[in-house]
């Protein structure tokens, strides 16, 4: 009895500790998200583009959200992809070197006008938000807490 | 081709100048944003947009060809190896939004309706500032899809008879801006709301606002995720419409 009750003692951790997929594992299935994604993505005409990542974002969610891919399947990589997504937009930040003329030009208005801009879709979208939920709790009596 | 310009494709032409140069003024940021304290104005991806544009026309002038023309032949190359690894770290999202499928169950509804009016409310905003500050109305049309990625962004700036170059600045600058000051802009609106806050951060820095998002609050994150994907889509809808009520296509 002792025997077996400090055998299940053993086992328990081990099968409740999620096991992370191998690196290469991780790193095959988004490669062949991205792939289904590129083949996709043509299909859509150029009138209403949806771009590869969009669509390879949509799909992982679905095959997680189903059951089909596990989550410790991807999760490694994908936490290790967006610890340091800051580092992956330099060069889109350097591309704007291709673009000082037009800086030139209207630099002031235009940045102005994007600072702004910015700065509106921020505030405008939260805002919004919050009014949606705040409908919802007084005109609908429904809970709205979120645990963070 | 001059003799210079051989010079500079036979050395700076393979894409170990691009990454070595990303890395370098990348890390020089972290290393100024760390040593300053967490000063706004140093934050790494900032310091390290400026720097490498001032380091490519410095280079381009040094050897006295074009800076467009060194961006291209000197930097792209290597600058292209790290923006396709954008598409994997994108699709990266899916994660943290499927870790918080409770929040997207509950709430779908408010975030469609969210991203749909507040986005047409952003969009008469941002016409009427583009307009007081006085751009024509090719500029105003650029201005008017940047709540999309740019991949999206560019070709309805062209449909909507914008510059597709200048939105993709605009792309660009919503994630610098969103990763420098969004801490400094969620205190000073009192944006307390982990929904709101994720789905703005989303729309308003795309997928560099959703990393930022995951700093809040995994809730935030997951909404500025989904924020990235239907956001995109809603534009793809609802900009051609409004250009078409304010007369900007006819």
């Amino acid at each position: 009895m002792a025997d077996k009750l400090k055998n299940s003692q053993d086992v328990k951790p081990e099968t409740k500790e999620t096991k992370d997929a191998p690196i290469l594992i991780q790193m095959g299935i988004f490669a062949g998200i991205l792939f289904v994604s590129s083949i996709i993505s043509p299909m859509f005409p150029a009138s209403f583009p949806v771009p590869t990542p969009v669509i390879g974002l949509v799909l992982l969610y679905l095959l997680l959200t189903v059951h089909v891919i596990k989550i410790e399947w991807v999760e490694k990589f994908a936490n290790f992809l967006i610890g340091f997504i800051a580092f992956l937009f330099v060069p889109s930040g350097i591309q704007l070197t291709a673009s000082l003329d037009i800086m030139r030009a209207q630099g002031v208005q235009l940045v102005a006008t994007i600072v702004i801009s910015t700065v509106i879709l921020l505030v405008v979208i939260a805002y919004t938000a919050s009014f949606f939920i705040w409908v919802k709790k007084t005109v609908f009596k429904r809970d709205v807490s979120v645990q963070e | 081709m001059t003799a210079t310009q051989t010079m500079i494709i036979t050395y700076l032409g393979t894409p170990i100048f691009g990454i070595c140069l990303s890395l370098a003024v990348f890390l020089l940021g972290q290393w100024l944003f760390k040593i300053s304290k967490g000063f706004f104005l140093f934050q790494p991806l900032f310091v390290g947009m400026v720097l490498g544009i001032f380091v490519l026309w410095l280079m381009a002038r040094a050897f006295g060809v074009d800076t467009t023309w060194f961006y291209t032949n000197a930097y792209k190359p290597g600058g292209d190896v790290i923006f396709w690894f954008l598409n994997p770290a994108t699709i990266a999202f899916a994660v943290p939004l499927y870790k918080r499928n409770d929040i997207v169950k509950r709430f779908w509804l408010e975030i469609l309706l969210s991203l749909i009016i507040g986005l047409f409310i952003s969009l008469f905003l941002i016409y009427f500032v583009a307009k007081t500050i006085g751009m024509d109305n090719n500029g105003i049309a650029s201005m008017l899809p940047q709540a999309a990625t740019t991949a999206i962004a560019m070709p309805i700036s062209g449909a909507i008879g914008g510059t597709p170059a200048i939105t993709a600045m605009a792309c660009i600058l919503n994630a610098v801006l969103i990763y420098a000051l969004a801490t400094w802009l969620i205190k000073i609106f009192h944006l307390t709301e982990p929904v709101g806050q994720g789905l703005g951060l989303g729309t308003a820095g795309h997928t560099v606002g959703s990393a930022k998002a995951i700093q809040l609050s995994s809730a935030a994150g997951a909404m500025a995720a989904i924020a990235v994907v239907i956001i995109s889509i809603v534009v793809d809808l609802v900009v051609p419409t409004f250009a078409h009520m304010m007369g900007l296509i006819h």
